[in-house]
């Protein structure tokens, strides 16, 4: 089973690239729960998901010690880089979080300017499903087909299929990253 | 397997699906997405959707709508429901059949918006004046939920009482795949009005209590009898055996996994019916268990007293009953095995 956990500012998709995620792994026939920060961090202006998923059971399907963390933003990085499992990835928006990578020397991580990057394809609201693209090769589950295929099926469904090209091309930068 | 839905809108549309046709409300975190969904949803199928002016009124008109025999139901949170109360007394007195949705937060008063079990003592013992028993369905993962809501609208109806649905904040919010129910055909049940004045006639004077008494003795009699549910692992052989509902329950199934691969005998009963509490899960339960530990994400302890009500019930030794009870949220697996070792170490002493 994996865990991951996506952190931002309200607006930076977050919770959106989360259930990419867990819809990749639905489709293709595992299990997958999707829950979204809850609370009074609704309010704040921060916002988070974890997302599990693998072919047992979810027991609990709230954040524990997550596999990979994806920081969008500093608060986020500074709230859950204790929590990251020994070993794990933290994804990294470089564009707008500045850390201190010895604060955890046991956790992979990977830098990625997901707001240039997304810029530079005329696609400035892609930055989460660039940084998408890079959680999911880090994970190294899902074939690129399968991810792409996997989203796009996901914004069909929410009447979203319009910007199926844009947002392939963004999956597919940060599905290049690593 | 289904589609990833979120819990709320999950349950909305298994209400329709169920043949329910009118929802009457009004709107509070952690619960509002249901009637947000229904809002759209009820005119679809020709059923009817009040954004009532408040609790009080939203809950008079699902006594409206039970009372012409129309499958009727609300759903709240925490304070919502309070202010529900009198008319869900009302309902149960009046025999008539609805289904009301609790979807717990955490606290007193008006509250937090987290999740929690906090409001198990208020929904089994019956919230409102009087001394009735609602039946209560806690489900524990979202296929759960729409499944439980089925047979809470079929079991409100078989024995003309209200069925409370006590889900949890985050289950809710959260998102899974589930398999959606197939459509029903929507019925008008027989026990509704009929305008000839044949129902039974409730008033402050003219009624019998005593025999009124009688009756309701009876009722819950039948129901205690053919109604626990509950889900059961590895209770036969334990040392120790968790009791945990919902979502903590799920997460306490995991920790009961986690603790066997490591060689600890432990089991777990999780009440799917917390009224009627599931009794008869005990007696499958090892005769020489040393103890039993009640989860719970309240700040008290509310199950545990039933947990320990029925072991003094169904064993004769004064087992031990021990209370974790983690306020709100979803306890982690890694904490619940951590504190049972505590409990198993003699460091946390029982409650009952």
């Amino acid at each position: 089973m994996k865990e991951i956990v996506f952190a931002g500012f309200g607006g930076q998709g977050v919770l959106t690239s989360g259930l990419i995620v867990s819809e990749i792994a639905v489709s293709n026939g595992m299990n997958a729960t999707w829950i979204p920060s809850y609370g009074s961090a609704m309010r704040g202006g921060t916002a988070n998901c974890t997302v599990k998923f693998g072919n047992g059971r979810i027991f609990n399907p709230a954040q524990e010690k997550p596999d990979v963390l994806l920081a969008m933003n500093t608060p986020s990085f500074n709230k859950f880089i204790d929590t990251v499992a020994p070993n794990g990835t933290v994804i990294v928006n470089s564009d707008m979080v500045e850390y201190d990578p010895k604060v955890r020397e046991d956790v992979k991580y990977v830098d990625v300017p997901c707001q240039t990057l997304a810029k530079e394809i005329n696609h400035s609201k892609g930055a989460n499903i660039i940084m998408t693209g890079v959680i999911l090769k880090s994970i190294g589950e899902f074939t690129d087909q399968q991810a792409i295929d996997g989203m796009n099926a996901m914004f069909d469904k929410k009447g979203k299929g319009k910007f199926k090209e844009m947002n392939t091309k963004a999956l597919k930068i940060g599905l290049t990253q690593i | 397997m289904g589609e990833m839905i979120k819990g709320n809108h999950a349950i909305a549309e298994a209400a329709v699906r169920f043949g329910a046709r009118l929802y009457a409300g009004y709107p509070i975190t952690p619960s509002t997405e249901i009637m947000e969904y229904i809002s759209w949803r009820m005119p679809e199928v020709g059923g009817a959707f009040v954004q009532a002016e408040s609790e009080i009124a939203g809950i008079n008109m699902v006594i409206g709508g039970a009372a012409c025999g129309v499958r009727s139901f609300t759903a709240s949170s925490g304070p919502g429901i309070s202010l529900k109360q009198e008319g869900i007394t009302q309902l149960y007195d009046e025999e008539l059949a609805a289904v009301i949705i609790n979807v717990v937060r955490y606290g007193n008063g008006i509250g937090t918006l987290y999740s929690a079990q906090c409001d198990y003592l208020r929904e089994t013992r019956g919230g409102g004046n009087g001394d009735y028993r609602p039946i209560v369905l806690c489900p524990s993962s979202i296929q759960e939920a729409v499944d439980l809501l089925g047979v809470a609208f079929d079991l409100s109806e078989k024995y003309r009482t209200v069925a409370v649905l006590m889900t949890e904040g985050a289950l809710g919010q959260m998102m899974e795949p589930c398999d959606l129910p197939e459509f029903i055909e929507p019925k008008r049940y027989p026990w509704g009005f009929d305008g000839k004045y044949s129902y039974k006639k409730v008033g402050i004077f003219e009624r019998d209590s005593m025999k009124e008494a009688v009756a309701m003795n009876e009722k819950n009699a039948v129901i205690k009898e053919n109604e626990q549910r509950w889900a059961d692992v590895d209770v036969e052989d334990a040392d120790y055996v968790f009791v945990s509902f919902g979502l903590p329950g799920r997460s306490t199934e995991g920790a009961v996994e986690e603790l066997r691969k490591a060689g600890h005998k432990v089991g777990i009963i999780r009440p799917i019916t917390a009224w009627p509490f599931p009794e008869k899960a005990f007696e499958k339960v090892n005769p020489n268990v040393k103890g039993f530990i009640s989860v719970e994400a309240n700040a008290t302890g509310q199950m545990v007293e039933d947990v320990a009500l029925t072991v003094k019930k169904k064993f004769s030794d004064n087992k031990p009953v021990y209370s974790l009870a983690y306020v709100y949220g979803i306890p982690e697996m890694e904490k619940i095995q951590k504190d049972y070792e505590k409990i198993a170490a003699g460091e946390i002493k029982e409650v009952f």
